[in-house]
């Protein structure tokens, strides 16, 4: 609404041919004469009009094309960042960057993008949306989608000038030329356009707030399954039945003479925490069996090996590299698979001993207190703590099928660690790290302290209150 | 529109109709030239599987095989050009459809060209290792062999043979017929007729060259199985037809015929078709790749397996890269495709990866144990003279058939159509 309503509201102007060929005829001849800003309206698409009218061919193949390129690139990066990057998952057993399994979404970008390069750069090139044009204002105009065809010169051109202009189309033969003026319609947007706006706007929320009132509310109807399929999944857990095979067995058995992943690793040492050597040495017999017998469990033909006898020359040493990676992995293994009943601190008060003490279980076997100086490497070697916790000792069940070997030894390895802490001397540690031990010494006996007299206050309050 | 009433049509007996005698001097010199490289290519290709060092005891007949799919599936591609443009009643492709009409009748000397491997298939090991049963002792399971022996066996493989061929040479004469006669009478009916019947024909022929690259392609390695092969082998087979009438179209200028008939709009046409089935050809073949590839399946994994090792992984790189990669972004611009020069270029490049392509499919297969090789260079150098000799011959074929009839239809009812096409 720039133009000023004082001023002529001269848009440009429409001839109307009744002949394709006049058309063409026509639009040469403009053309030749120079005229840039112009425009053909026909019923139908006309062979040659581009040419005839000196339309340069247009960029928008560029455009889609460029578009194309960023959806490919956009689908590549997207998969590439989220499935070998960000969220590394192993699907199928491919590599986490494997193109081939990219492609196809690469692909479907490639068009989506591309599409709306062409669309939408289709809209941009054409000025679109665009809700009128002058030319409209012409009484005649309308049979542009009937049988008429229709030529327009837009008064923007540099060599506009009205008379010569209409002279120009006359000479043409036109029978009918008319100068386009501004559309003098209201411009104002009927009242309804903005009802039914806010009230598609209403609608629209309305899902929304079902979902959101669904959240929040209480029902005792059974939850509506948008995917039954994935709320009840048909697979099978352990322990379950099937149909699907012969036994009837959902949990498969291990195929006979696979290994699985881990098993047979490092020598017999590191898998039995006995010295072999030795072992060769005063029983041969039994030094066969037991490789005999690792041998069939890894052909999943035998049971595990029986409790080696006492006299049996464990291992004095831990046969895989101790370094504090190896320590931060025992002490991690240590809160998941022994805390629970040895403690965090290894002093056997872990919570299913709190709690198994206090029930006052008949059956209950405290576990070992693993300060005990029987446990200690000179009474009790590397080697027969790790048997300990592969195969498992009165109540406590053994870990080899939980922990792995490596672990196992990370365990032993962290177990002296906890040992030494509680008797070691000031002067072990490093003379840089005396200071920060001393005032965490400190800090840890004054936390004792406050907790002490926080209980005896509470204690006597409630003797109080009991009072 | 405008254009139609204003183009004259020549009489039908216009020089512009005939084959030009700059390229009619080449059907001897095809002929015989065709001949002798084809015998001298099987010669060199038989001594490269007598060699002791190489294992590959069916390299002389996958050779053969190899330069017969090559020219076959351009015959057949121009068979269903004609089919599909009845189908849809194109208008635009009538001044170049006599060029895929050519071609599409060369099927019956095709079934002549067929017996080497007829005989092959008879004998043990000769080119099918399904015929070698100590092959099938090692390499297929017996359950599997209970049931593929059914159909891989030399009788049932020659009775449809049979049903092929009596399906293409009655298709392709039937069409061929048609528009020959046409050229004659000048009737409309006859175009009709073709049209009513083109239905039909492509249900017949999408079957049989499905059963027909299974047949010849697929079962080189009896265990392995794409139900995807035959629209393969049909994707490679459209687009080289495509690029066949391009080159042909543009030689047929250069000396001369159809020079106002065929112009830049059926070049930017048939380019547009040839960027189509490349991208065609390129999502039929990933799409075979990623199901195996994604599904591992060691009985359907072992053809990618074989064609991953050696110098073979070279060429599937370069399948991906210059059959598909390089022509795609070639042939993509509009100025390109109206420049019949370059396209012409494009079609001959995309026919030479086109032999390429089905070299990598049969070749591997003359192998005996895991790794194919391409046996060096002679073996290399002998299947392309297979190829090149095999065609030249069909092409001199052509050559003789063009010269005793017409290179563009010349009374078809949509000719004045056709040359007054223009693209928007």
């Amino acid at each position: 609404m720039s133009e000023s309503k004082v001023e002529a509201t001269d848009h440009g102007m429409v001839a109307e041919f009744t002949t394709v060929d006049s058309l063409l005829a026509a639009c040469r001849r403009v053309r030749d004469a120079g005229y840039i800003k112009t425009d053909a309206f026909t019923p139908f698409p006309v062979h040659g009009i581009d040419k005839a009218l000196g339309i340069k061919p247009t960029i928008l193949p560029w455009i889609c094309l460029v578009a194309g390129i960023t959806g490919t690139m956009t689908a590549l990066v997207m998969q590439i960042w989220m499935n070998s990057i960000d969220y590394q998952y192993i699907i199928s057993g491919k590599p986490f960057l494997s193109l081939p399994a990219f492609i196809p979404v690469a692909f479907e970008l490639t068009i989506l993008f591309a599409a709306f390069g062409a669309f939408f750069g289709m809209w941009a090139l054409n000025g679109l949306p665009k809700f009128s044009n002058p030319v409209f204002t012409d009484p005649r105009f309308d049979r542009a989608t009937d049988d008429r065809f229709f030529l327009y010169i837009d008064s923007s051109d540099e060599r506009y000038d009205e008379e010569g202009v209409r002279a120009l189309l006359g000479e043409t033969g036109s029978d009918y030329i008319n100068k386009v003026v501004e559309d003098e319609s209201p411009k104002q947007v009927p009242k309804f356009i903005y009802s039914v706006w806010a009230l598609s706007v209403a609608a629209s929320i309305i899902p929304l707030l079902c979902v959101l009132t669904m959240r929040v509310t209480n029902s005792s109807k059974p939850r509506f399954h948008i995917f039954p399929d994935m709320d009840f999944s048909p697979a099978r857990d352990a322990q379950q039945t099937t149909s699907l095979f012969g036994d009837n067995r959902a949990m498969r058995p291990d195929v006979p003479g696979t290994v699985a992943r881990g098993q047979l690793s490092g020598s017999m040492e590191a898998l039995t925490g006995i010295d072999f050597d030795a072992l060769t040495a005063v029983d041969p017999g039994a030094a066969a069996q037991l490789v005999a017998a690792y041998q069939d469990e890894a052909a999943g033909t035998t049971t595990p090996p029986a409790e080696p006898v006492d006299d049996t020359p464990w291992l004095d040493h831990i046969p895989v590299t101790v370094d504090e990676a190896l320590l931060a992995r025992g002490k991690q293994q240590f809160g998941i698979y022994c805390s629970v009943c040895h403690g965090m601190s290894g002093l056997g008060n872990g919570l299913v001993n709190q709690r198994a003490t206090e029930k006052q279980f008949d059956t209950w076997v405290p576990p070992s207190n693993l300060h005990d100086t029987a446990l200690y490497s000179e009474t009790y070697p590397d080697g027969k703590l790790f048997s300990t916790i592969t195969n498992g000792v009165r109540k406590m069940a053994g870990y080899a099928s939980q922990i792995e070997v490596q672990d196992r030894w990370a365990i032993v390895a962290y177990v002296r660690a906890l040992q030494l802490s509680q008797n070691a001397p000031l002067d072990v540690v490093p003379a840089e790290k005396q200071a920060e031990v001393k005032a965490a010494v400190e800090a840890a006996k004054e936390n004792l302290k406050r907790q002490e007299e926080a209980a005896a206050k509470a204690a006597a309050e409630r003797e109080k209150e009991q009072n | 529109m405008s254009e139609h009433a204003a183009t004259k049509l020549k009489p039908a007996d216009d020089p512009a109709y005939k084959l030009p005698a700059c390229l009619g001097k080449f059907q001897l010199p095809l002929l015989g030239g065709g001949l002798a490289l084809l015998l001298v290519g099987l010669f060199l290709a038989f001594s490269v599987q007598s060699n002791e060092d190489v294992s590959m005891p069916r390299f002389g007949f996958s050779a053969y095989l190899t330069a017969y799919l090559y020219t076959l599936s351009i015959c057949l591609g121009c068979l269903f050009f004609v089919l599909i443009q009845h189908l849809v009643r194109a208008g635009w492709s009538v001044v170049v459809r006599r060029i895929a009409e050519l071609m599409m009748i060369m099927i019956w000397p095709m079934a002549v060209l067929f017996l080497p491997i007829l005989f092959a298939a008879f004998q043990e090991n000769a080119l099918f290792a399904w015929t070698n049963p100590d092959y099938i002792a090692e390499f297929v399971p017996e359950r599997a062999w209970e049931n593929k022996k059914l159909f891989l066996n030399p009788t049932f493989f020659a009775i449809r043979a049979v049903v092929y061929f009596t399906i293409w040479c009655s298709l392709s004469l039937y069409f061929w017929r048609g528009s020959v006669l046409q050229d004659e009478t000048g009737e409309r009916a006859a175009t009709d007729r073709m049209q009513l019947w083109s239905g039909p024909a492509v249900m017949l022929f999408a079957l049989s060259v499905s059963f027909a690259a299974f047949d010849w392609g697929m079962s080189l390695a009896p265990m392995w199985f794409s139900t995807m092969f035959g629209v393969y082998f049909f994707a490679g087979s459209i687009l080289a037809a495509h690029c066949f009438i391009c080159v042909s179209a543009f030689l047929l200028q250069r000396c001369g015929a159809a020079k106002d008939e065929i112009t830049v709009e059926h070049y930017h046409d048939l380019g547009k078709y040839m960027f189509g089935f490349i991208v065609f050809w390129t999502y039929i073949g990933f799409s075979q790749y990623l199901l195996i590839w994604y599904g591992a399946i060691p009985e359907e994994a072992e053809w990618f397996y074989t064609r991953q090792l050696g110098s073979f992984a070279g060429i599937s790189i370069a399948l991906v890269l210059l059959h598909w990669l390089l022509p795609f972004f070639g042939t993509m611009a509009r100025t390109v495709r109206r420049m019949p020069a370059v396209m012409a270029l494009w079609a001959v490049y995309i026919l030479i990866m086109h032999f390429v392509d089905l070299f990598w499919v049969v070749m591997p297969e003359a192998r005996v144990g895991h790794h194919a090789h391409v046996g060096g260079a002679l073996g290399v150098i002998a299947c392309v003279l297979c190829a090149v000799g095999l065609l030249g011959l069909v092409l001199g074929l052509v050559l003789r058939m063009a010269a005793s009839s017409h290179v563009v239809a010349v009374r078809d009812p949509r000719l004045r159509e056709s040359i007054a096409f223009e693209n928007f």
